[in-house]
Order: C-alpha cells, then structure tokens, then sequence
C-alpha cells in the first residue's frame, strides 16, 4: 500500500487551514510515518502535482489522500475520519466524523 | 423484498436522474416507494409535510421519521403529533445521545452555539441520531429544494448516491423529489390539498429548526436567513477554485 497525502497551498501562498488541521492531527497520532508522499495541490500552478491528482479523481476539496492498494486498484479519501479507519484502521470518535460529515456537506445544516 | 424492488447495487443513480430529473414529485416519490423497500422519508416538521402529503395518496406502506433535538418549538411538536393524527401513521421520533447531550450541556451549557458555531450542537442532537437511523436503511426522501439556499441547494438532483452517509459496505440512496419546486409550489400543494402545517408559518418563519437557532425573516429576504443569523459565511470548505470537477469518487 502507498499512500499519497495532498496539501492545499491558497491562491495567496498559504497553507490551507484544513490541509494544516489534518496534519497536525497525524503528527499528534504519530501517523506521519504511515504516509509515503507528501505533494501540493498549488492554486498558483494549475499544473501542480496535487491539483493534477485533484483533477483526475474528482476531488473538489482539500486535504486528501490518495490510496494505492496491493490489488492494483486506488481509492480517494477526502474524509479524514474515513481514511483513519478504512485505511489506517484507527478509531475516530463519532462526533469527529460527524463534525466532518458537516463540514463538507453544508446542506445537511437544514435537515 | 418483493419483486419490483432493486437493491443499491443495481441502481443506476446518473440514468434514474436524467430521467426523472424533470418528472413531477409525486412520480419521484412513486418510484422511490415502489423500487425501495427499506425506504423512510425524513420530515423535519416545516413544508415537507407535503411529501407526507403525497405519499399518503400513493401508498399507505410508508415510513417516516423525525429527529426531535430537545430544542424544537412547541408548534413544531404540535405539527408531528397533528401529522401522526391527520394521516394515521407512525413518526418515528430519533433522540440524540442522552449522554452526549449532558456532556456538551455540562461543558458548554445550554447555548454554546451562539458562541462557538453551531455545528457542535447540530452534530449531537441531529446529524448523529440521524446516521444512526440512515445505517438500517437502503434510501430515503428528503424535502431539500434547490430555492432554499442558491449556496448549498442549488444543484440538488432529484436522485443521488449519498456520499455524506454511504460507506465503504454501503451505498445509501438519496431521493429530493421537490427538489425543483419553489416554495411557491410548494405552499400551492398546501392550500389546494389543505395540509396541516406548522402555525409558525403563519409568524413569518420559513425555514424552521431549533427554536434558539430559527427566527422569522422579513419579506422577501432569503428563507435561510433565518437560521444561525450570527454566524457569517467563514466556514467553508476549502474548496479547489482553479479546477473543473466531474466525479464521485472520494469517500
């Protein structure tokens, strides 16, 4: 298995706040170690790496991490959460994922 | 199951939408209840009563269900009880974690959202009980509707794969069968088929949740503005702008 994580640099030249959550939430669970390649989805670069891989999995957001499994096939992960525990096969708490859940689907707000 | 129905596996999602994206909401919901027996419409206690409405003249083998946060209006518990009356059928009422709830309580107290966002709360009393009861089911019907919000609502197919509730096993269907009505449409369907509805309406709410975070809205002003009125528009996902996306994909 390797695992490629993607970054997002803004349009401004900083890091995105969730790409920078997300890792300070693998360093804190000793997981960066787990992660073979670390690129940039670069807003200043169309032809960035990370915006390439964007581009050719549908990601419409960011971080993620793209999954190279032993079978040949890849999977996408924009949820963290899902990641941690489909992947890394880690425990999450369910209102960590839930709170993500949210904050990618803004229109559960009015369910 | 019986014969007619179709498992998540061999549901075409992109097909059904194409065909039925410009079908009536009666004839999405027929397919709906016809093609998926482990099938429950959500009811939030405002205008998607309607769904009820029309289900009802469909079917009388259909399965609702509600989330009661703690915080709902008393006109709002008054509409479910008058809908369970009205059209003799169960609502299942959901309640958040009790625990849950006396931890955010105890911590934050009783009105944490209007400091710290709501999302905290909103996981807690609804989204959580609400993937509890999503994971025992193969489908469900919603109220959404592209005019309610032209930030998050404006592309709503009809039909979907829920990505926010589907897994790795499971693929949860999505149905938005008004998803191209106005609320005009929608308010015509109440009156022509008088169809109970939450007296809150009647004081100038639209869009109606919990009662600390829903207030009414002044003519014409856009219906979710009525809700989290405090907080701006800051949490956003961090989208990519420069790329042009056509996938589903991610998980």
């Amino acid at each position: 298995m390797n695992i490629t994580l993607v970054k997002k640099i803004k349009s401004d030249g900083n890091l995105c706040r969730k790409s920078a959550d997300v890792f300070e939430k693998l360093k804190q669970a000793n997981l960066v170690e787990k992660i073979d390649h670390i690129i940039f989805a670069d807003e200043r670069k169309k032809t960035s790496e990370g915006l390439s891989l964007a581009l050719q999995h549908g990601i419409k957001t960011a971080p993620f991490f793209i999954v190279n499994k032993e079978d040949g096939s890849t999977e996408a992960y924009t949820r963290y959460c899902n990641f941690l525990e489909e992947v890394l096969e880690e425990k999450t708490s369910e209102q960590e994922s839930v709170l993500e859940i949210l904050a990618q689907n803004p229109d559960l707000d009015f369910i | 199951m019986t014969e007619s129905t179709i498992t998540t596996h061999d549901f075409n999602v992109a097909q059904l939408q194409a065909e039925y994206s410009q079908k009536s909401p009666q004839q999405i919901l027929k397919f709906a209840l016809d093609k998926f027996e482990n099938l429950a419409i959500s009811f939030s206690g405002a205008e998607d009563v309607v769904l009820i409405d029309m289900a009802s003249r469909l079917t009388k083998n259909f399965k609702v269900f509600s989330i009661d946060t703690g915080r709902l209006h008393p006109e709002t518990y008054q509409l479910l009880d008058c809908v369970r009356n009205h059209y003799e059928i169960d609502v299942e009422i959901l309640f958040p974690d009790a625990a849950q709830v006396e931890e955010l309580v105890k911590t934050k107290g009783l009105f944490s959202f209007y400091k710290d966002g709501h999302k905290e709360c909103c996981a807690i009393r609804k989204v959580i009980p609400l993937r509890r009861k999503l994971n025992t089911l193969d489908a469900w019907v919603t109220g959404q509707r592209k005019d309610q919000n032209p930030d998050t609502r404006a592309h709503i197919p009809v039909v979907q794969v829920d990505t926010a509730f589907s897994n790795g096993d499971r693929q949860l269907i999505k149905f938005n069968p008004l998803a191209n009505w106005t609320s005009s449409q929608v308010w015509g369907y109440i009156r022509a088929m008088e169809v109970p509805y939450n007296k809150l309406h009647e004081k100038g709410f639209v869009s109606i949740g919990c009662e600390p975070c829903t207030r009414s809205v002044l003519p014409n002003q856009q219906e979710r503005e009525g809700r989290w009125w405090w907080e701006n528009a800051q949490e956003k996902e961090c989208g990519f702008h420069e790329v042009n996306m056509n996938s589903n994909h991610q998980r």
